[in-house]
Order: C-alpha cells, then structure tokens, then sequence
C-alpha cells in the first residue's frame, strides 16, 4: 500500500533528482543548442544559452559540404537491414526454441550467447582481410553482413524471452478448437507476439545504429554510416563546434527519442532476460 | 455421441512411467471426474484423451472411431483449461467464434450460436470486451462459451475452478452442473477437490500415481471404499483411522470411521476422550478428541450447536454397521 | 506437447541461426589463430613462413603490451567502480517519490543512446579543450589555470566520457532491479525496527546484488572492447598513455599493417575476454532454469 508522502519530502527528492538529471542530461542538451549558434557565439566567452541568435545555418552547411544526408541513408540502411534479416533468421528459431523445447535447447542458447562474448578485435585481422579480398570493404552490403552477425545472439534471446511469456495453453487451446499449425502460428501466436518482436526490432536499430567498431574499420567515404562519419570530425573540423553540434544532433536525435520508449526491452534485451 | 473408451494407454516421459496401461470406459452423456493429489497423473490422462500428448502405448477410441492418431483438432473435443487460456488479443464474440472460424461454419450460424452462449451464460453484455477487461467468473463462463459452441462429442474440463475464489466456485460449480443437464453430453473433468467430485459426478474415477483406485458413483465411493487411499481421500472431514486391538478385536488391520458415523456424550460410550479443538459452525460441530496413546485426535461430527468445550471429557461411540474394515495391504474386507 | 513431428520442425527453423553463427565464428577465429603463427606483413608481400611462438613472444614482450594491459584493467575498473556506484545513488534518488518521474528518467538514459563517436567528440572539443571548452572556461571563473585533460590526464578523461555514457544502463538495471523488490518485505523490516539505512544495507543491497552482478559482468564485455572512443579523442596517445589492449591490435593490425602481431594480440584479447566470460554465463545460466 502507497503511503502519503510529505510534500516537503517530495519536493526535497525532486529538487535533488532534477539538478542530477539535468546534470547528466547536459551534454546533449548543450550540444542542441550549440548547434543552433554561428560559429562564433558556440566559442563565445562567457558561453551563452538561449538568449542568441538562434540560426539553422549549421545544418545547412553540414549536408552541402559533407554529403551528410548519404550517411544518414547509410545509418538507415545498414541499421534497419541487418535488424530485419536478423529477425528473419531468428524468429523461426526463437519460437521453435520456446514451444518445443528439446535437451539440447539450453546449450544452443547459451553457446549463441557465447559467440556475442567474442572481442571483436580478436577477430578483425581475418575479418578485414576477407573483406578486401572479396570487394566487401566500404559497402553497406558487407556491414549488413556483420551487424546482422553481432547482433543475431541478443534478437534470439529477445525473441525468445517474450515468446516464452506466451503460455502454452492458448496454443493448445487453438489447437483444440481446431487450428491447423498454420492458423494456429497466423492468428495466436503471431498477434501474441507482435509487441515483443516490435521492442526487438527497437532495440537492434539503436544497437545497429550506434555500432562503432565494425563501422569504423570496415568502411570509408561510401558506406560509412554516421558513427564513422561522424569521426571525421576528430580533427580539426572537431574545432567548428556549431557544425559538429548540428551533425551530431542529427545523428543522435531519432535514436534517442526510440530509445526513450525502448527503456524496458533496453533492460530485458542487454542482461539477456538476468534481469527484468 | 461421446463415448470414449481407453484401452491400455500407458504414458512416459522418457525412463518415467507416469501412467501404467490403463483401461477406462466412459459412457455417452456421462459426467466424469478425475481426482486425486496433485501429481497423480489426472491432468495427464485428460491431455492424452485431448491428443495434446502423444500415447506411448494402447488405444483411445471415440465413439467407435480409433483416435490415438488423430490431432486434437480432429478428436471433436473442447477443452476448458485452468488458466482458461482465452485470446488475449481477440474480443469475448471473436473468443467464442475462434472453433467455429477454424471448422468453416458459415457467418450467419456462427452468429446465431454466439447469441445462443451468450444468452445461456450471461455473456451478451460483455462480447465486446477483451478477455483482460473481466473478471475472473465471467473470463471462465467465455471459456466455456467457447467450448459449447463447437457442439463437441465431449467436453474436458482441466481443474477449471481452481483459480476462482471460494463463493465463486460454488456458484461455478452449479452453472457447470446444469449445463451437464442440459446440453447431456459427456463431460470429463480434473480436479484434486473430492468435494467437487462429490458433487458434480456421475462417476468418479480416483487415481493415484497413474492408477486406478476405484471407479464408482460418489455415493458408491463414500460408502464402499475399496481401499485405504480411497477411504482417506472421498469424505469431508476425513475419515478417522484406527489401528491396534480396536482393530483386531474387528478383525480387521486397520478400522475406519467417519466422523459422521460416531456419537458424543457427556456421559458414556465406547471410547473415552478429551476435546482438544472444537469448530462451531452452528449447523454442525466438528471435535478432535484426543487419547490417550494416541498422537492423532479423532474428528467427530455432531449435528447442530453441542456445549462442549476444550478440555471437556467426552464419550464417543462408533456405529458399529458403518465401520469400515481393511486389512494389512489397507484392502477392504 | 511436442511431437516427433514438431520436433523435427524445431530443428530445421533454429538451423539458419546455428549455422551462420557457427560459421561467423569459427572461420574468423581460426584464421586468427593460424595468422598468429606467421610471419606475415601486408606491407611486405612475400612468403608468409611460419614462426612458432614469435610473434607471442613480440607482443608480450613490447612495453606497448604492458602499458595497454594495465590500462583496460584501469579503464574497466575505473568505468565500473563509477557507474556502479553512481547507477546504485541515481536508481535509489529515482525510486523516491518525486514529480515528474517520468522526465527525470529520460534524461538519465540519454547518454546510452548517443554513438560512441559523437559522445567523445563532444567532449573532447566542447568540455575538455583547454581554449575553448566550457571546463575551461568554469576554471577560469574559479581563477585556476585551464586543465588539458586529453594532454595531461588523457585515460582518465576516457574513464570519465565512457562513465558518462554507461552510468544510465546501470542506473536503468538497478533501478528496474529495485522495483522488484518486494514492497512487504521493507514494511517487515520497519516493523521490526530497522532504520532507513539498515533498510538499504540489509535488504535492498542484498536484493541488488544479482543485478549489480549482471552490470558488472555485462559491462566488462563491453568495456573491454573500448574502440571508438579511444581513435576520435587520443588516438591512444600521448605515446601509449591511453592505449587499451583493443586499440593496441587495432594499431599493429591495420596501422603498422602486421597480420602476424596483431592476430597473435586478438588472440591474447579473446583469452582474457573469455576468462569474464564464463562467469557470465555461468549467472545467465542458472537464471534460465529458474
């Protein structure tokens, strides 16, 4: 049963949780406003917040001078495509692992999650090598390939946490009231398992989206996706800060606000169903 | 028709026998209970009558037609579970229709009969709402909704009052009972309540780690136990057993008595005691008398409000035509 | 339920899965394992001969190897210590009662979603550039010289960007794992005495323990494996200061070009990853019979 809480009390904890939040919260929120300001106003001294100049300029200029939107389309591709493969193969998988569940289901899973265990770095020379013989270097093609890899163990997890939520006597109940395999999979299980083959289908995006290994070693002007892109800036562009701020807006912004309605799938997908 | 006969089924999973070959005969339009603790095998046994498990051994016929192949969409059985397993996603109308859409029944007859189990179960109301949007009661009245309208052979239920609370299950437990009456098909039912047995049965079949005990009406049971398992289990409260030289003076191993069975007074009687615990429900008045050399008390039933008290001296006194005797291996003699 | 119709069925849907995976990581990784035993550079096309142990020997033996070791273990052990301890204050502050909960908590989270990249970035040039950054600038206001963090401090500054961005996935887990804990058993223990404090330390704690686990084992995955952040802010520099063991075969690898090197440090990666690893797995493990 809820107690009243003091108000006084509840102002205390607000109070205290806003200043850390926002502290927390601050770099990107700094940056946004960075990248509305010229130039000059983004080194000023003191900085200034809100009360300048507010100029879209920025964003102008990032797209005519790097190309930006093709390594947006590139972030969409790669991260969507690999998302979508990755579920293709795993859903057949994941449900056969949760409804007919055999001696041997705990170790496929287990040995699958071992292979996300493996440090990229440990793999990358024969992985870089392969690629340039096989003409895979810098396409979006070849990073599908590795993101869809990467991620395959979690979209199986995910999968399979939620579909085993899914109780067997519905199934068998379909079953008794006289559903084939195929209107059993089309008009239960399906519609059942929509919501949690959505937040996997959230979760890989964000986690394809951010990838900044892969990306970083195995692409270069043409296929590189933002997180790569992105680096460019290191040096010297780095000292544009508005422009860095208006690429880098750009780049966080629409993973951001789905990752603020993917917080529980977000816990549930990277414990690997440890934690719920 | 459902008539469903078993003949030698056996189930195991894997080295595990959970069912030893068992033979059964259920007559058309009969109301059949299961019972037994938990673990006994009862749900088992439905779920391979349903053909959600495969045999390992023996046959299951239906109404004459062999069915131990057959899928369960095939056998023309409805199933009610305990967790009632509706469609979450589905509306209550779209629930009940789900049988008749797979069978192909034509629109305006699916409506017709929606209306009907509606009607019957005090449903109209409510067929527009998902399953999660009803009470406990009203998600197993969609359940069995559901089962009805496929007009099956025979319907099973799995122990499908046992997450209602106490004064729903009473209320349940009628409306299952009249619909027995009414719609006269064969009805096979789990559960580990011997009240609910008792109650709803026609024949009721006891079952203990995969056996048979006894298969019999519940008056049948109650007054003819075949063994001591039997005995202990049909009966509320339990009957009493008693071992020792009131056993043997019998000539008997063990003797039972039910806590109906036996007289209190004040005054004298058989066997002298103390009242430990006594429960007044004003129709009813139930002691455990305690003895001495004796570690378990002797619950007696007494008709209507009796003034004795914990610590009182009591004389209890058995009627001697409705003991039952068993011998060394707990058999009836 | 399952009949030896399903099951034959089950096998061939999980097929694809096992398949591509097993595929993904066995090739790599035994060529990883027969590259590190050849003398093999890209820059120089040749033979490739085989050398035994040497390039271990190499590896192990470079000051580079030393430096690199003890600082993943500082950036792991740094970054977990932070965010643990941190994600354990922010979860409690976030499970109080309070307004606005639900903005509170978005802001918390945010720093997980940012890419690698853009989170270093922007705090290598906005905060911590000692001109123009806004650190600067604070200790200016202060009256204390400004601090070149990636010059003079650079693996902390890293410790810190890359706290910053793992803080919110602790805060969440342990957050998530406080919510579970079952509200009767606080009111027990106030029953029986126990003050705010004991309350924390004798039930919440403990209740914590398996998720701060989970964070710590799950974290050390990642961390582990510190690339991006690295590259955009130091390019492990200065010299070696900020190398990790990642960045180092990175550099032998496809900087200094030296296949054999490089393949014989990925192999040194994937002993020590693996050493976290059984223990993680052993948790999930268990978690996936109960």
């Amino acid at each position: 049963m809820a107690r009243a809480v003091p108000t006084r009390v509840k102002a205390r904890n607000t109070a205290i949780a806003w200043i850390i939040a926002i502290l927390i919260f601050f770099p990107i929120l700094w940056t946004v406003l960075t990248s509305f300001k010229t130039e000059a106003t983004a080194i000023a001294d003191p900085p200034v917040f809100v009360n300048f100049q507010w100029t879209l300029e920025n964003y102008v200029t990032v797209q005519e001078r790097s190309n930006y939107f093709r390594h947006f389309l590139n972030s969409v591709v790669i991260s969507v495509g690999s998302t979508l493969i990755g579920l293709a193969i795993a859903i057949p998988a994941a449900w056969a692992m949760a409804f007919v569940p055999g001696r041997q289901t705990k170790n496929v899973l287990m040995w699958m999650l071992s292979t996300k265990m493996l440090p990229p770095v440990g793999v990358l020379v024969p992985l870089y090598l392969i690629f340039r013989d096989w003409g895979l270097l810098d396409t979006r093609v070849g990073l599908i390939f590795v993101l869809t890899m990467i991620n395959l163990p979690i979209i199986v997890w995910m999968l399979y946490t939620y579909f085993r939520e899914i109780p067997g006597d519905i199934l068998e109940a379909a079953r008794m009231d006289g559903a084939t395999l195929r209107s059993e999979v089309t008009y239960v299980l399906l519609p059942m398992a929509v919501p949690g083959i959505a937040s996997t289908l959230l979760l890989n995006i964000i986690l394809a989206w951010n990838e900044a290994f892969w990306t970083l070693n195995l692409t270069a002007a043409n296929a590189a996706p933002l997180t790569a892109f992105i680096a460019s800036y290191s040096s010297p562009e780095g000292l544009f800060y508005a422009k860095l701020s208006a690429a880098s807006t750009m780049a966080i912004a629409p993973i951001l606000i789905m990752g603020w309605f993917s917080q529980k799938q977000l816990v549930r997908g990277l414990t690997f169903g440890a934690v719920k | 028709m459902g008539r469903i006969t078993l003949d030698k089924v056996q189930k195991s999973f894997g080295d595990v026998e959970v069912i030893p070959p068992l033979d059964l005969e259920i007559e058309d339009g009969e109301f059949v209970v299961f019972v037994g603790p938990s673990g006994c095998g009862k749900s088992t046994l439905l779920r391979l009558i349903a053909g959600l498990e495969d045999v390992t051994g023996g046959d299951i016929t239906i109404d004459g037609t062999p069915a131990t192949d057959l899928p369960p969409a095939k056998r023309r059985l409805a199933m009610v579970f305990q967790s009632y397993a509706l469609y979450p996603h589905m509306s209550v109308r779209k629930n009940i229709a789900f049988p008749m859409k797979m069978a192909g029944i034509p629109q305006d007859e699916q409506a017709r009969r929606i209306d009907n189990a509606a009607r019957v179960l005090n449903l109209t109301d409510y067929l527009d709402r998902r399953p999660g949007q009803l009470s406990g009661g009203q998600r197993q009245r969609v359940a069995i909704g559901r089962a009805i309208v496929r007009e099956p052979a025979a319907f099973l239920f799995d122990e499908p009052l046992s997450n209602l609370d106490a004064a729903l299950r009473v209320g349940m437990r009628l409306e299952i009972s009249e619909l027995h009456k009414r719609l006269a098909t064969t009805m096979i039912y789990v559960t580990h309540d011997q009240v609910e047995a008792m109650t709803m049965a026609d024949k009721i079949v006891v079952l203990r780690a995969g056996h048979i005990e006894q298969v019999g009406s519940p008056l049948e049971l109650y007054r003819t136990p075949r063994n001591l398992f039997v005995a202990g289990f049909i009966g509320s409260p339990r009957m009493n057993f008693i071992d020792g030289e009131d056993a043997s003076s019998r000539g008997a191993h063990t003797i039972g008595v039910r806590p109906e069975h036996l007289a209190v007074s004040d005054s004298d009687g058989v066997w002298r005691g103390t009242v430990g615990v006594a429960e007044h429900l004003g129709s009813d008045t139930f002691f455990h008398v305690h003895f001495d050399g004796r570690d378990e008390p002797i619950t007696v039933r007494a008709t209507g409000e009796v003034a004795l008290k914990h610590g009182d001296t009591v004389w209890l006194t058995p009627d001697e035509d409705r003991i039952h005797r068993f011998d060394q291996q707990g058999l009836r003699i | 339920m399952a009949t030896q119709h399903s099951r034959a069925a089950a096998r061939v849907m999980i097929a694809p899965s096992v398949i591509l995976l097993l595929a993904w990581m066995l090739v790599p990784l035994l060529m990883t394992l027969y590259f590190s035993f050849l003398r093999y550079n890209l820059l120089m096309p040749g033979a490739n001969p085989f050398v035994g142990f040497e390039n271990y020997t190499y590896f192990l033996s470079d000051p580079a190897f030393q430096t690199a070791i003890v600082n993943t273990l500082l950036l792991v052990g740094g970054v977990l210590v932070i965010t643990v301890v941190g994600g354990i204050a922010v979860a409690t502050l976030l499970d109080q009662p309070m307004w606005g909960t639900g903005l509170v908590r978005i802001m918390v989270i945010s720093p997980f979603f940012v890419m690698p990249t853009v989170s270093a970035l922007v705090w290598k040039n906005m905060f911590m550039n000692p001109v123009n950054g806004l650190f600067a600038w604070i200790a200016d206001v202060l009256g204390m010289a400004a601090f070149d963090f990636l010059t003079q401090a650079p693996l902390a500054s890293i410790i810190g960007i890359v706290s910053w961005q793992w803080l919110p996935f602790a805060t969440l887990i342990l957050l998530t794992a406080m919510q579970s804990l079952d509200s009767e058993q606080l009111e027990a223990a106030e029953m029986d005495g126990a003050s705010a404090w004991a309350r924390f330390w004798h039930i919440k704690l403990p209740h914590l323990a398996r998720a701060i686990t989970v964070v710590v084992l799950i974290q050390t995955i990642f961390l582990l494996s510190i690339f991006a952040e690295i590259l955009v802010t130091t390019n492990g520099g200065p010299g070696t200061a900020s190398t990790n063991l990642t960045y180092l075969v990175y550099a032998e690898s496809l900087l200094r070009f030296d296949v054999g090197t490089g393949s014989a440090g990925g192999v040194v990666a994937i002993i020590l990853a693996n050493i976290v690893a059984i223990f993680l797995m052993r948790m999930i493990g268990k978690n996936l019979d109960a």
